[in-house]
């Protein structure tokens, strides 16, 4: 059996004397796209600041590519929900991406710096890299953020709810763009969301968090034919059958709470 | 170009208007009126240029270097706590010494030359810029530093790239209360710690009776002070268009 990507093994953690993750297991194969949800304050946020390094688990054991957890490690790419504070309004765009290759070492500026702009362009940026943040609304700053995530060649992508703040239409938009960006560079993806609908769309599979302190309820596979498509496998069978297992499934934690 | 601010002119002109009337009804010696100010700046325009010139270059050496040691280092205090709690105290306590109390030692370490006046700038425009930059950095949402984390830079790159140009827009207030003290304390210390200077010039002027020759100094020193902190005001828009353009600040990306 192959090593798995990211691999989290009965990961307990509490902040503040409240124990957030309780005893939570979860591993992501090579290219897979992984949905995590879970009730509205269950600890998803801490569990995605844990499996990225950003905080030390206080038992158990986050693994990268076979390497235990200590700080984020090379490979690995965060998406951020609040995209406005993710990125660094005093650069502009194109800078924004160069700046998440600081750390790529054996490349060139130049070629940084082409890499940069092909990765605006893989999110259709390509007329606004001299632009900065600010001037370009709240979805094209999620896809520099996407671009900046990407351009470092990470193998796993991490993302915090990173739709959560933009509007219905540009969701949709972004939703297959990280799809086909995935398809297309190969990279194993663990999605954070508290939208159900989205994470079994996105997902090869599903993964239900219980209420705090967390820890995994259902693992779900999404047998959904791909490419997605926003309005066939939204109402395929076996999407309506998922999302009302998954609905039921968070409910029933909501009444138990 | 910016508009001209008409009804500021205008209450301007009264101003000087009112000055010229009540010296002329009083007829006192010492209360010259605007005319013969301005007579005076005139014909001493020579000597007070050059004079402002030296007050001028010793504010800007003393904030320079005000600048360059307080920004990092109020970013370290700001940041590190063991340093937080070692310095903050001393800071809060030097911060109401005013400047010409620490003039004597100024002169006793530095001498009358330059040196002990741009100690005293140095030392005054420290406070405001420190005390900036300390805010500025904890005022910075801790997200940011996750963002660099995540991105696998070292503190000090975080720090430089992500921690000081977040805080700029504080530290940016604080470098222009500085400015206006460092002028201020710049005729301060030529006043104190005599030998040139725009301060000098007034000090011979009130000591010789040349009254309206002082006044014409005093309105070069306002004239100055003015357009050297319009041209902080311009830095600052320029240089924090970001910042206005997300908090819809003042004349926007101005």
């Amino acid at each position: 059996m192959t090593v798995p990507v990211l691999n989290a093994t009965n990961v307990t953690k509490s902040l503040g004397g409240t124990p957030i993750i309780g005893g939570l297991t979860l591993s992501a194969e090579q290219g897979e796209f992984i949905s995590v949800v879970g009730p509205s304050g269950c600890g998803k946020t801490t569990l995605l600041t844990c499996l990225s390094g950003l905080r030390n688990v206080d038992a158990g054991e986050v693994s990268f590519e076979g390497q235990k957890l200590d700080g984020p490690p090379d490979g690995m790419a965060l998406i951020f929900q609040d995209y406005s504070r993710s990125l660094l309004p005093w650069r502009r765009n194109v800078d924004n991406v160069l700046f998440g290759m600081r750390r790529m070492t054996g490349v060139s500026a130049q070629e940084k710096r082409a890499k940069a702009m092909e990765m605006l362009a893989a999110v259709g940026l390509s007329k606004f890299e001299t632009h900065f943040p600010w001037q370009v609304s709240g979805g094209m700053q999620q896809r520099v953020a996407i671009a900046r995530a990407l351009a470092a060649r990470p193998h796993l992508l991490l993302l915090d709810e990173p739709l959560a703040a933009v509007d219905a239409q540009t969701r949709a938009d972004i939703q297959d763009l990280l799809l086909s960006l995935a398809r297309q560079f190969q990279k194993t993806c663990l999605l954070v969301t508290h939208d159900v609908d989205e994470a079994i769309y996105m997902a090869d599979r599903v993964i239900v968090l219980s209420n705090r302190p967390t820890h995994v309820i259902a693992d779900l596979q999404v047998p959904l034919p791909k490419p997605r498509d926003q309005i066939a496998t939204r109402s395929e069978p076996e999407f309506l059958r998922l999302r009302e297992k998954v609905l039921t499934l968070i409910r029933s934690m909501r009444t138990a709470a | 170009m910016r508009r001209l601010n008409v009804p500021a002119i205008v209450l301007g002109l009264l101003l000087l208007g009112a000055w010229e009337l009540a010296a002329r009804a009083g007829q006192n010696s010492f209360f010259p009126p605007f005319s013969t100010v301005l007579a005076a700046l005139w014909a001493n325009g020579g000597v007070i240029a050059a004079q402002i010139v030296d007050t001028l270059r010793r504010a800007a050496i003393g904030l320079a270097i005000a600048v360059a040691v307080m920004v990092p280092f109020g970013a370290l205090i700001g940041r590190v706590r063991f340093l937080g709690d070692i310095f903050e105290p001393l800071v809060n306590m030097l911060r109401p010494i005013p400047p010409p109390a620490v003039a004597p030692i100024a002169l006793l370490f530095a001498g009358t030359g330059d040196a002990g006046k741009i100690a005293m700038i140095v030392y005054t425009c420290a406070f405001p810029i420190l005390i900036g930059a300390i805010d500025g950095v904890r005022a910075n949402h801790p997200m940011l530093t996750n963002v660099g984390r995540s991105l696998r830079l070292s503190r000090l790159e975080i720090m430089a790239f992500i921690d000081l140009p977040a805080a700029m827009p504080i530290i940016m207030t604080g470098i222009r209360l500085a400015v206006a003290a460092a002028l201020l304390v710049s005729v301060i210390a030529e006043m104190l710690l005599t030998t040139n200077g725009i301060g000098v010039y007034l000090l011979r002027s009130q000591e010789n009776f040349r009254i309206a020759d002082g006044l014409a100094g005093v309105v070069a020193i306002a004239v100055v002070g003015f357009l050297v902190n319009d041209l902080f005001l311009r830095l600052d828009r320029r240089l924090l268009a970001w910042h206005y353009a997300t908090t819809g600040g003042a004349e926007g990306q101005g």
